[in-house]
């Protein structure tokens, strides 16, 4: 039996403190998870864990720093000991626990893309904003949104590689497509600036470790062409315990993070996608509307494409949010991270990474026609409008009304019956030119 | 602590086997082959060797007549790129393409009869050829070829980011949804050159690796990965090159057919595998010849085509304008007055006719927004022309009202000749590619029916530039750095331009720094219009890459 030695102590315990929640705040946030919804499991499984606020590559030095004391801190009481733990079984165990982590990671992300809900339609707000307003990473985001149908194969290839790491004998051939495919990821995080360049990096570490595994023997038997030994290392569990202790941890992740997070997931893409706020908005209102009167303190102000203070668009979503275009400088919401929120004031990606309009929640007094205007963006918090809205005909919304700074309102706004070239051709192809 | 063994320990040790492992073939010899391999082989040799042969005469005249002295990229890439597969009996199944695949299905079915026949002929012989081995062995070295010279072909368009170009002041003003799905996917890569460089690593490596036995495996691994997700891609986003990229991972996918059993023994059922591999001997010429063409493709397609395209990358990028446009007219501008036929018209969004967003883009273009339905041109935009007219990607897949015009541009007596860039037929694109072009768009592929319109000629039509101003415009064909002069682009310049049937512009400018234009003249419907342009500050949250391809 040979003793472990000191690289793989170092690797272990590096790779141990990353993948073993010691941050308290994981059980804070273990404790206070919602099970009934699928933000809670996978915000576990999006733990990493970090000193600043966002994960750093510089977090990566100290725990490599840590591993490197411990080490040779093990090495010193190792020394002292008749029974040392074997380096088959310490790698073995190793292997156990990063395969594990690995796949629950893929779970995590492979579901949310196989009932498209990570990277959502983009809403009419978004489809009516010039491609140069957003930034790259939203604009990564909303061009994965246009075709559904590949994000669920995305999804699907995550799966995949999760369950083929799940299965001893499968490991290398999951770990080499979670080389291509979350090494892509990583590459993406840093091309679109990105968030999660940090951890997509080390689910690739974890592949690049597994796979390092059979790399001398393929690179032996298809590189070189030479007879090859096969990886004969089998655990044996003698003890019932071991034997059912193992079966109920293999069960459980199945159960708990396919079967209840899937079921989460799948409920989840029907009646509660996590991007967009759930409250439904004005009856029969969402639409692009052209402001064809202005007035502010009962001044009209007429069309103008340099006039900062005149509303040039206004837009309806489904849900309970309104957007406006208009010359005022917006401050950008840089949130590049990925969070699944279950609170509407918390689901902020249709105003994430992109400028050009102001994005109002509403709440509807139908009873009294009010409706009341909170700016969403977390830079533009203080801006509030109380308006009251009369509808003289399906295509017809006049909103009256003043903000916190007492500057009222009068505006008529206009349906327009736009028509988008993107869903024109997605319905008649592209075969040939068509006018629009 | 909870143990395992007998032994007491802080981590519980599982206590482990090693077996013995079964061999596979530890005998080493060469594999006898079985009679449905035979035959199965026979109908793959058939077929592989038809997908991997140049099926139209155009690419055999292309190759023969290129000027291998003043070579342009697309000499070389369009050598890579050919249309194959067997032909004979068209490209369509009861009437159908099958989304372009039919071509695979006909091969299929001839090389299944020639399979066939072939057994049948085995059969009759009194000394039947035993030579499989070798037969494979030669299989795999055309498709390994094949594959990896195509594919390097299509990657240094990325690896030198010319494919997907940085989108123009007039695609950055253009609304998301005003897109089609092909334009948002090019567009996408297009915003991060450095991530289309690493694509293009990936594929030129992949085809790289295909050049050598031993890292075959990895190649066709690399090659079925990522051109797998890129049929995905082009299916969902409508791009028109999922039947070439499909071809990548059939040959990729045969490639890893002789690998899969042994990596089922090795890694699934954990036996001693022995490897067999076959691989002639040969006689020291030939030898020799080996070496020699193994070296010229490696110098071809990747030292010379490296050269080239990176030339292409500096001066000439592919798919737009290479001429620099006028220097003092660069720009985003608002539109402060317009007038037509002396009437003033004051901005309004929805108005029809007023011109709203003006921009001079840094090469040959103007273009605006206005409120009016257009036609669309809906093609990637690619190809190979070389008149910045005819370099579209500024203006296909994109709606909103966005018309962009280009302009020969007298800058002695201030004059602008512009015509628009979109015209009803266009040019046959991707010649010699066959189905490998952009097939989605079937314009570009020079049908009959859209033909016969065609053939209608500019009614009296005026000579649109005076030789005069010709004289002050200069030669477009060398308005580029002379390094990008090559016999392709002479050829072209060479020959008049077909169905040219454009919108005509004739204004004249006055500026003096080009913060304040005044643009006079005719417009498309011979209206007069007199247009003040404001230059403003338009700052964007996409950042501009370091990469930037072109010199303007």
């Amino acid at each position: 039996m040979t003793r472990t030695t000191y690289p793989l102590r170092l690797i272990f315990i590096f790779f141990l403190i990353q993948t073993v929640p010691l941050d308290w705040k994981f059980y804070r946030d273990l404790f206070s998870v919602n099970w009934f919804h699928y933000s809670g499991i996978f915000q576990l499984a999006h733990y990493l864990p970090r000193f600043g606020a966002v994960s750093r590559f510089a977090d990566w030095g100290i725990f490599l720093l840590v591993a490197a004391v411990g080490a040779l801190i093990w090495t010193y009481l190792e020394k002292k000991k008749d029974h040392p733990i074997s380096n088959d079984a310490l790698y073995y165990w190793l292997r156990v626990l990063l395969r594990y982590r690995l796949a629950i990671a893929l779970l995590a992300y492979g579901l949310i893309k196989f009932f498209p809900l990570q990277s959502p339609y983009p809403s009419i707000s978004n489809l009516n904003t010039p491609y140069g307003d957003f930034n790259e990473w939203k604009l990564f985001s909303l061009s994965l949104g246009i075709v559904p149908g590949y994000e669920t194969f995305l999804g699907l290839v995550e799966i995949l590689a999760a369950v083929l790491l799940l299965n001893r004998r499968t490991v290398s051939i999951g770990a080499f497509i979670v080389l291509l495919f979350t090494g892509n990821v990583f590459m993406s995080n840093l091309a679109y600036g990105g968030g999660e360049a940090v951890y997509s990096f080390f689910l690739v570490l974890i592949a690049l470790f597994l796979f390092a595994h059979d790399l001398p023997r393929l690179v032996n038997l298809l590189a070189l062409g030479r007879p090859t030994a096969p990886d004969t290392y089998k655990p044996v569990f003698a003890q019932p315990w071991l034997k059912f202790g193992r079966l109920a941890l293999k069960t459980f992740v199945w159960i708990f993070f396919v079967g209840l997070y899937g079921a989460q997931v799948y409920a989840a893409a029907h009646h509660d996608p996590y991007q967009y706020p759930g409250t439904a908005g004005l009856a029969k209102a969402s639409g692009i509307y052209n402001v064809r009167e202005f007035r502010i303190n009962n001044q009209v102000l007429p069309y103008s494409d340099t006039d900062s203070i005149r509303w040039q668009d206004v837009v309806f979503e489904k849900w309970a949010t309104i957007s406006i275009r208009s010359r005022r400088p917006v401050v950008l919401d840089s949130t590049n991270t990925d969070n699944i929120h279950t609170e509407d004031q918390d689901r902020t990606f249709e105003l994430e990474g992109v400028a050009a309009r102001h994005y109002y929640s509403y709440q509807a007094d139908t009873a009294h026609h009010l409706l009341t205007l909170q700016n969403r963006n977390k830079h533009h918090r203080e801006e509030q409008w109380v308006l009251h809205y009369e509808r003289p005909n399906d295509s017809t919304i006049v909103l009256s009304g003043a903000n916190q700074r007492n500057d009222s309102v009068y505006v008529v706004l206009d349906r327009i019956h736009k028509k988008y070239l993107l869903e024109e051709v997605a319905n008649k192809g592209r075969s040939r030119s068509i006018k629009l | 602590m909870p143990t395992i063994t007998s032994t007491a320990q802080a981590v519980p040790e599982v206590q482990s086997t090693r077996e013995e492992g079964q061999a596979v073939n530890t005998t080493g010899a060469l594999p006898v082959w079985k009679g449905y391999q035979k035959i199965a082989f026979r109908i793959a040799f058939i077929f592989f060797v038809a997908i991997s042969i140049p099926n139209n005469a155009e690419w055999y005249q292309h190759v023969f007549s290129i000027d291998w002295t003043r070579l342009h990229y697309r000499d070389l890439y369009d050598i890579a790129r050919f249309g194959s597969g067997i032909n004979f009996f068209g490209n369509t199944l009861f009437g159908s393409p099958l989304y372009g695949y039919a071509n695979w299905i006909i091969t299929l079915l001839v090389a299944i009869a020639g399979g066939l026949l072939w057994t049948f002929i085995d059969s009759r012989r009194q000394q039947p050829t035993q030579a499989y081995n070798n037969l494979y062995y030669w299989l795999r070295v055309i498709v390994r070829y094949r594959a990896g010279i195509g594919i390097i072909g299509f990657g240094f368009t990325k690896l030198l980011p010319v494919q997907m170009p940085f989108p123009s002041l007039g695609l950055l003003n253009t609304n998301f949804g005003d897109f089609s799905a092909q334009k948002i996917y090019w567009l996408i890569i297009g915003i991060v050159p450095w991530y289309q460089v690493f694509a293009g690593i990936v594929e030129v490596a992949a085809g790289t690796l295909l050049f050598f036995r031993k890292t075959t495996t990895l190649g066709a691994a690399l090659l079925v990965g990522a051109l797998g997700d890129i049929v995905y891609v082009n299916f969902a986003y409508d791009g028109g090159v999922h039947v070439y990229s499909s071809y990548f991972v059939l040959l990729g996918a045969f490639l890893l057919v002789q690998d899969i059993p042994k990596l089922y023994s090795l890694l699934i059922q954990r036996r001693l595998t022995v490897p067999v591999y076959y691989f002639p001997i040969f006689k020291q010429w030939l030898q020799y010849t080996r070496i020699a063409l193994k070296a010229g493709v490696i110098i071809l397609f990747l030292g010379v085509l490296y050269y080239l395209q990176l030339v292409n990358y500096w001066y000439d990028p592919y798919k737009q304008p290479s001429t620099a446009g006028v220097r003092t007219l660069r720009g985003n501008y608002r539109v402060t007055e317009f007038r037509i036929n002396n009437q003033v018209l004051p901005y309004n969004p929805l108005d029809s006719v007023r011109w709203q967003q003006v921009t001079f883009e840094k090469w040959t273009s103007l273009t605006y927004r206005v409120n009016r339905a257009t036609f669309i041109d809906l093609s990637n935009g690619g190809g190979d022309p070389m008149r910045d007219i005819n370099r579209t990607f500024e203006l296909t897949g994109t709606g909103g009202g966005q018309r962009v015009f280009h302009y020969y541009a007298d800058t002695i007596d201030h004059v602008l000749y512009l015509q628009d860039k979109y015209k009803p037929v266009p040019d046959r694109r991707n010649r010699v590619a066959g189905v490998g072009g952009d097939q989605n768009y079937r314009l570009n592929n020079g049908l009959a029916e859209d033909k016969k319109n065609a053939a209608k000629k500019d009614s009296a039509e005026q000579p649109f530039i005076p030789a005069s101003a010709w004289a002050h415009i200069g030669d477009e064909n060398h308005m580029i750095d002379k390094r990008v002069w090559t016999a392709r682009r002479d050829r072209e310049f060479a020959t008049q331009p077909k169905n040219e049937k454009r919108k005509k512009m004739l204004l004249h400018y006055e500026t003096t720094d080009g913060s304040h234009v005044v643009l006079n003249g005719i417009d498309e419907n011979k209206d007069s219009i007199h247009i003040v342009l404001d230059r403003i500050d338009r700052p964007y949250k996409i950042t501009k890459s370091t990469l930037d391809a072109g010199k303007y």
